[in-house]
């Protein structure tokens, strides 16, 4: 089980290189909707991050964050990836 | 009698926290929350449990979902996030309407038809060829696919006959049998795929569509095509020309992020356009006809080399949002002593509205003064340019009915020139934050009956008006 402070510094977007501490001021600084917002997050246009970065969005939008809920979908998303590499597919 | 596999149904039950202690009879048990554990299984007395219709097993390391779910009733199962890769058990599960199987290890759906299914999540799997399982979800509303593997969405989508939703995002989707433009569908979400051509038509039903992040060299559209499609989306697609939907009924359109170079000027057919987002494409020029759109309140158009024509349009149209007028660089912070005369001056902006109160400059700042230096309290501020352009303060309570902290929201003010920019948004989300670090059991405000906006405002932010009126007496 990670503390708080372990999962606001995990990576949640590969592209921007940010982790959740960054991506939740980010969000917290704008009014902008998700497809505009998660832009200043990730810096492209692609949508790997899309889950636990749409998350994040929504808890900001709703003042609470579940901080175990972020690191599940981040741990997710890596387990997946590393499934894929393995050849799952 | 005594039933003995009962009892130690309850005591398995019981270590995981999943049974109330009033319990008494397994007929007494309808749901059961089993989520987070490290489950492989169930035990086979769960078959007691005869009235269960819903049941969370989420978060496990379920591999195969249990032969004993065949024997329940159940019409909810939430099996997300184990490593499920054998579900044929669900074959027998002939009520079941919610089905929930995201983030498994799924390659292929092995269940037969399901009457009563009505919403189906798949995403985050390993699907790949879903042809042969589509037939099983025939009376399904909505179905979610995202993330999976999918290459194509084959013939026997037409046999989804009651299908509303679909999502397939983050899928490598290339082809799309004409079956699909059959269907009665009125939401399809088709993002991050890889689509390279597209011939839109017929979907009578249709109402959004989108399309974004896939490589397009061609879409195109027949006059049939979804008469009634509100929300058409297609951001960052390559495209290098305006696409124009036929339907009459378009609110929202989106071509963030591609190459567009104009807008052509029949976009002035859209009368009912409330959104147009055209950031970051490479346009130049708006053609006069846009400032007709009457309706058009939502403008996003940075990223462009506008020339000052294009800028004229915009002003003309005048929409409520736009990005273009967006200030950059407000920041929100915590209250200082030096803003403190700023932002008694800004509470009597407020209180002009509100008849309850009356403007007293020195009062207000009296009452802010306090306000700082009181333990239970936090005073946000909005600022640009070093100047109080915004600000919202909040009181630590105590309720006897949540049986905790509570906090009072109050004095929530944004300076007309700075209005529409969401910066009374981001002083609510961060004061909520700070009340949820506190623990406090929630936060309330009070609101002028009259004041029309700002009850919209924060019904929208998901505030919930309460049927509780506020009485007061001036004590002399």
């Amino acid at each position: 089980m990670k503390t708080k402070e372990q999962i606001l510094e995990m990576e949640i977007c590969e592209c921007g290189a940010k982790n959740v501490a960054q991506a939740i001021e980010i969000f917290g600084d704008t009014a902008l909707p998700y497809k505009k917002a998660k832009k200043l997050v990730t810096e492209c246009n692609k949508s790997c991050c899309r889950v636990a970065l749409m998350k994040v969005y929504d808890m900001n939008l709703f003042g609470h964050f579940d901080y175990d809920e972020i690191a599940y979908l981040i741990e997710q998303r890596l387990e997946r990836l590393k499934h894929l590499s393995e050849g799952m597919e | 009698m005594y039933n003995y596999e009962w009892d130690r149904l309850r005591t398995w039950l019981g270590q995981y926290g999943a049974i109330d202690e009033n319990i008494t009879k397994p007929e007494e048990i309808t749901r059961i929350d089993l989520s987070g554990n490290s489950l492989k299984t169930l035990p086979s007395n769960f078959a007691l449990l005869s009235h269960l219709s819903i049941l969370d097993i989420r978060r496990n390391s379920f591999e195969v979902l249990p032969e004993v779910l065949g024997s329940l009733a159940l019409r909810f199962l939430n099996a997300s996030g184990n490593k499920l890769s054998d579900v044929s058990i669900l074959s027998k599960c002939q009520q079941i309407r919610v089905l929930d199987l995201s983030a498994n290890a799924l390659k292929e759906i092995q269940f037969s038809f399901l009457p009563e299914l009505r919403s189906i999540n798949l995403s985050s799997n390993f699907l790949k060829d879903i042809g042969a399982f589509l037939p099983s979800l025939a009376n399904a509303v909505r179905v979610n696919l995202n993330n999976n593997l999918i290459e194509n969405i084959p013939t026997s989508i037409g046999s989804l006959t009651a299908l509303e939703e679909i999502e397939m995002i983050d899928n490598r989707l290339k082809t799309i049998d004409e079956a699909f433009f059959k269907l009665k569908v009125t939401n399809v979400n088709l993002s991050s795929n890889r689509l390279v051509s597209l011939h839109l038509h017929t979907l009578e039903s249709l109402e959004v569509l989108t399309l974004d992040e896939n490589p397009f060299k061609s879409v195109t559209f027949s006059k049939n095509f979804a008469p009634l499609l509100k929300e058409f989306s297609c951001d960052s697609c390559s495209l290098e020309e305006f696409l124009l939907p036929p339907s009459a009924s378009l609110e929202v359109l989106c071509y963030s992020s591609n190459s567009i170079v104009e807008v052509p000027k029949e976009i002035s057919c859209y009368t009912q356009l409330q959104e147009l987002d055209i950031d970051a494409n490479k346009i130049t020029d708006l053609p006069d006809t846009l400032a007709n759109i009457a309706t058009l309140q939502t403008l996003y158009a940075k990223g462009n080399p506008l020339n000052p024509h294009a800028k004229k349009v915009i002003a003309i149209l005048d929409p409520e949002i736009c990005d273009l007028n967006m200030k950059s660089g407000i920041t929100i912070e915590t209250a200082k002593e030096e803003d403190l005369k700023e932002m008694a001056e800004l509470l009597g902006v407020l209180f002009a509205i509100e008849s309850d109160f009356t403007i007293d400059f020195e009062k207000q700042y009296a009452g802010l003064k306090q306000l700082l230096s009181y333990e239970g309290s936090n005073l946000l501020v909005a600022k640009h340019e070093n100047h109080v352009v915004g600000m919202l303060t909040m009181q630590r309570l105590i309720s006897s009915a949540e049986g905790s902290f509570i906090g009072q929201l109050e004095d929530l003010v944004v300076k007309e020139e700075y209005r529409k920019m969401g910066v009374g948004s981001r002083l609510i989300n961060k004061m909520r934050a700070l009340a949820q670090e506190y623990g406090y059991k929630r936060i309330q405000l009070a609101a002028d009956i009259n004041n029309e906006n700002a009850l919209q405002f924060y019904t929208r932010r998901g505030l919930k008006r309460t049927h509780l009126s506020i009485y007061h007496y001036l004590i002399p």
